[in-house]
Formats: structure tokens, sequence, C-alpha cells
């Protein structure tokens, strides 16, 4: 892939290289034309034209790889090689003809390879450096290793943030990619509210009243209406990691002979408990519907009071006898009522039954809500 | 008058009402259009769905709020908008209905609402119910309104879906008592939001322009 900040790394490069150039011209001109001007003049013009040509090459997509840069290093290492031909000799603390262009082909290998290929680059540069100098007839010990260790640096330096620079780049790429995909599903989401859910809603209503067959297509309808709702919904601000929103886990429940009420403010308990306590309504309300009847209606009522979640699950069912679950109790025979309340017990909360025949009954889970 | 971006919808109501032997001013779908047109036919009752094209269900409410006199507004809204409905009425809608309420329920909630009682579902009494709380637990100093023990229960029975009658007759009370004692929990709400928003005014600076 092609990033944006790629491109503006080589014509960074492109500049220090023409920028360089300049300087060498200045300093052999400062110096007089060294020994050999003649030669000198052939190398600053190789160094000309090789500016131009990779100012150019590494400036398309296609040419930018492994030959142009060896390519590049081979021109870049033979006019620093031509350095004791045209300066004749050791001369102190001059620079070499190619002056500071040679690191342009360092560069490049950085911004091409990364940290380590700049490293290499830098490498092979100095060591022709250091043999000019060797070649010069300099001592060993005497060796100026400055142009050496400032190579090594723009080269790592170099490579390691233009690395750098490809990975933000396509992290934002990642990151602009899920956005559009998160607007894409609002908008959807926006015109299946606009149309899809007001017509269930509405075949619902119709259905109610026709009544017959076509009451039972106005429930599906309605239910479908509350799926839907539920899949394409713009709650924004999902609750952090580990927990989640009982509200949600409830609002599943809602449909014809369900209400679900809950607060405009999330009720965030630990997952595992909100699936848990979501379960033990589940079972209650599978309950009622086994003993009131498959459409019987049923309210649930969640509601958060000083670090407490309370779920309530109430049918206007025939109710429980008294005693009768004790009954069950004491026969070994544990009755639903009986399992939600060693659920919910498990959770650290409670459970209160109240039921009187004929009154319906309540069903109140208590659980403790974490700070 | 009857705000919905639906069509179908829209003229569904509307017939509902007109067969109820309402008169149905305006039917509009659009927010904007909303306000204009209740400041030129001043409707009564406004039936307001949440989900608008342009402004928010809840910025009508409050612009229909704002009239003089205002209209009695009843939101009917989808499912899972439950910010929204709170906001509404806490702006000054006399209640709330789901859209798939039915049609008998419907006419029914325009009736109480006309007569100038809340419309209390049970999915509204656990909202009321929930913005006191929050307001409770709030670190400011307790200036927000507060139910009495009373009205909390009266609340709670309300959300879990008793009826007045099946709450009279639990705690022993009047019809009417219990249906007043909703009215004041919804009252103190909206009080407080205006004046919540007096002082955000006056905090701001807009009170001097």
């Amino acid at each position: 892939m092609v990033t944006a900040v790629e491109g503006s790394f080589w014509r960074t490069v492109a500049v220090f290289r023409a920028a360089s150039l300049a300087y060498a011209l200045v300093v052999f001109l400062r110096a007089g034309g060294y020994a050999d001007p003649a030669v000198g003049w052939l190398v600053l013009g190789v160094m000309a034209l090789w500016t131009v040509a990779t100012v150019f090459a590494y400036s398309i997509e296609e040419f930018r790889g492994r030959p142009l840069l060896a390519a590049d290093m081979l021109v870049t290492v033979g006019c620093l090689l031509a350095t004791p031909a045209v300066q004749g000799g050791y001369q102190e603390d001059s620079l070499p003809i190619t002056a500071t262009w040679m690191g342009g082909a360092v560069l490049a290998w950085g911004v091409y390879g990364g940290r380590r290929a700049g490293a290499v680059a830098a490498a092979i540069v100095s060591l022709a450096d250091l043999w000019t100098r060797g070649a010069g007839g300099m001592e060993f010990e005497k060796l100026p290793i400055n142009g050496t260790v400032l190579l090594f640096l723009a080269g790592v330096l170099v490579g390691h943030v233009a690395r750098l620079a490809r990975k933000a780049e396509a992290r934002m790429q990642e990151a602009i990619e899920l956005e559009a995909a998160g607007r894409e599903r609002e908008r959807l989401a926006r015109g299946i509210h606009d149309s899809v859910l007001q017509v269930l809603a509405l075949v619902q209503r119709r259905g109610q009243e026709v009544g017959g067959e076509a009451a039972e297509l106005g429930r599906l309808a309605g239910e479908q209406e509350a799926a839907l709702r539920e899949l394409v919904s713009l709650r924004p601000g999902t609750p952090a990691e580990g927990s989640a929103d009982l509200r949600v886990l409830l609002q599943r429940y809602g449909s014809g002979s369900v209400t679900v009420s809950v607060p405009g403010t999330p009720l965030t308990l630990p997952a595992a408990v909100a699936a848990e306590l979501a379960a033990a309504v589940g079972a209650a309300l599978d309950n009622v519907a086994r003993h009131c009847g498959e459409r019987a209606p049923a309210w649930v009522f969640a509601e958060s009071d000083d670090g407490i979640v309370t779920v309530t699950v109430r049918d206007e069912g025939p109710g429980i006898p008294e005693g009768r679950l004790e009954q069950a109790a004491a026969t070994g025979r544990l009755g639903m009522a009986q399992s939600i309340r060693g659920r919910v017990e498990d959770l650290g909360g409670t459970v209160t039954v109240v039921s009187a025949p004929g009154r319906g009954t309540e069903i109140e889970m208590s659980v403790p809500q974490p700070c | 008058m009857v705000v919905d971006d639906h069509p179908m919808w829209r003229d569904g109501v509307a017939r509902d009402l007109a067969e109820a032997g309402y008169e149905v001013v305006a039917a509009v779908g659009e927010g904007a259009q909303a306000l204009r047109v209740a400041a030129a036919v001043r409707p009564e009752i406004v039936v307001l769905d949440l989900q608008l094209p342009d402004l928010s269900g809840v910025e009508v409410a409050r612009g229909l709020a704002a009239a003089d006199p205002p209209p009695r507004v009843l939101v009917l809204s989808a499912s899972g908008e439950q910010d929204d409905v709170l906001e509404a009425v806490k702006a000054g809608a006399a209640g709330y209905l789901l859209k798939s309420a039915s049609k008998e329920d419907f006419l029914e909630a325009v009736r109480r609402t006309a007569e100038g009682d809340a419309v209390f579902t049970p999915g509204l009494a656990g909202l009321v119910l929930g913005e006191y709380r929050r307001l409770a637990a709030q670190p400011a100093p307790a200036q927000g309104p507060s139910l009495t023990e009373r009205e909390t229960e009266v609340l709670r029975l309300v959300a879990k879906g008793l009826s007045y009658k099946q709450i009279a007759e639990r705690l022993v009370l009047s019809h009417r008592t219990v249906q007043n004692h909703v009215q004041n929990t919804l009252n103190k709400l909206q009080l407080h939001n205006r004046v919540e928003l007096v002082r955000y005014a006056i905090e701001q600076g807009l009170d001097e322009s």
C-alpha cells in the first residue's frame, strides 16, 4: 500500500540530495578544485546526473525497490572512492568529494527498509569513507569517526521514523474504515427505523384491531419489530469491559404481552451477574407463561436504589396458594421460584415472592451493585 | 394535531382520532413545520412522534410547551427511545404511549390527555422513578425534587403494571388520590426542569440579552 506519508519521505530525501549537491560544489570551489579539478568536475557531474535520476526514480512507486537502491549505493560509493583521485592524498579535516551527498543513499535505504537497512547502508558508506582516508595515508588511530557516527544516526533514525509513520498511517486508515462502517450502520439503522420498524408496528396495531388470524400476524410483527430494533439500536456508549447494562438484556423480553420498564440511566452490573439475573427473569417469565398461559400479560420492572438493583416480575395469574412453596420445598421438589431463589442468592442477592390467590404473583429479585 | 414523519402512521392515527370524534386540525411530518403550524392552528392536543427528520421530538416538545396556552402533548414513540421520552416528558409532555399500543389504549390515552391527566404507562413510571433516583444520587447539594414515600410506592406499582384502580385497592386510597400522586411526580420533575433551564440561562448570562 502506498501511503501519503511515504511520498513525503521520498520528497524529503530528494531535497536533501539536491541541497547536499550544492554544498559539495561549494566545498569543492572553496578548496580551489583540490589537486585534480578535472577529475573533480567529472565526479561532481556524475553526482549531479545521479541526483536528477534518483529524484525522478524515487518519486515513482514502481521504481522504488532493491535494484534502484543497489544502484544508488554503487554510484554513491563509486563517487566516494574517487575522493583520493581528486584530492590527491590526505587532506586534514577535509570532507570527501561527495561531502554530505553520500548520506542520500543511507536515507533512501532507511526510508525503504527501516532501521536495519539504514544501519547497513550507513556501514557500507562509512567503510568506503574510511577506506578513502586510509588510502590517503591517515593512521588508523586518527581516522575521523564523526561522519560514521552521523551516518549511522541518520540511517537508523530515518528508518525508524519512516516505519513508525507508515504504521501510524495504516492504523489511521483502519480507523477511518471502521468509522465509515459505523456511519453506514447508523444510516442503515435510521433507514430501518424510519420505514421497516414503523410498518411492523403498524401491522401489529392494525392486526390487533382486526382480530383473529390477523391478530396473530400482528403479534409476530410486533415481536420482529422488537428484535429488529434491538439489532439496529443506536444506543451509544457500550459499558466497560466485563460489565453489562442490565436494561439491554431485559428489554429483549419485551413483547406484546410482556412490558419492560427500566430507568433512563444504565443499570451497570458485572457481565456475569447481569446475565444470571436476566436468566432468572427469563425463568420467571417462563413460569408465568406455563401457569398463566402463553399470552398472559406480565411486567418486568428494573430499578436501582442505594446500590441495589431490583428486578420485579409480576403477573396477574391465579397466584400461588399459601404454603404451596413451603410444601414443595418440604417434599424435596424445587419449585421454579426456588430455583430462581438459588440463582439470585448465589449472586449475593435476595428474592421475595409475594402472591395471593387471585391477585397474581410478584417475584422481586435484588442484587447488590458494585461501586 | 398529529406529528409523525411516517405517512402511513400519520394518516392512521389521524383517521382513528377522527373516527373517535376528535377534530384533527393538522397532520404534519416535520418538527419545524409542526411548531409553525401549531402556532397557527393552536391545537389542544398534539400527538407527537419522537423520531422526526429535522428537529428532535424533544425540541418540538420544548417548543410546544413554550406556546401560550401550551397544547397538551402525548408522546407516541417506538420502544427503545427511553432517553428521548424522559427528556420530552421533562420538557412538558403529558404522557407517553408505545406505538405498539392498541387503538383502544391509544384513544383512552388521548382522552385522558384531553382531560389534563398524565398518561403514565409502566415504562414512563420506570423512567420517572429512575430520574428521581439519579437526581437524588447526585453529589451536589440536594436541591432537586424528591418523592415522598407514598409517591415512590405508587410509582413503583405503576411501573409494575398495576392499574390505578388496583393501586387504589392495594394502598386503600381513592382512585383520584392515586392519580394526584402520579400527576405530582410529573409536575415536580417538569418544574425542576424549568428551574434548571432558568438557572443555566442565568449562569450563561443569557438573561441579560
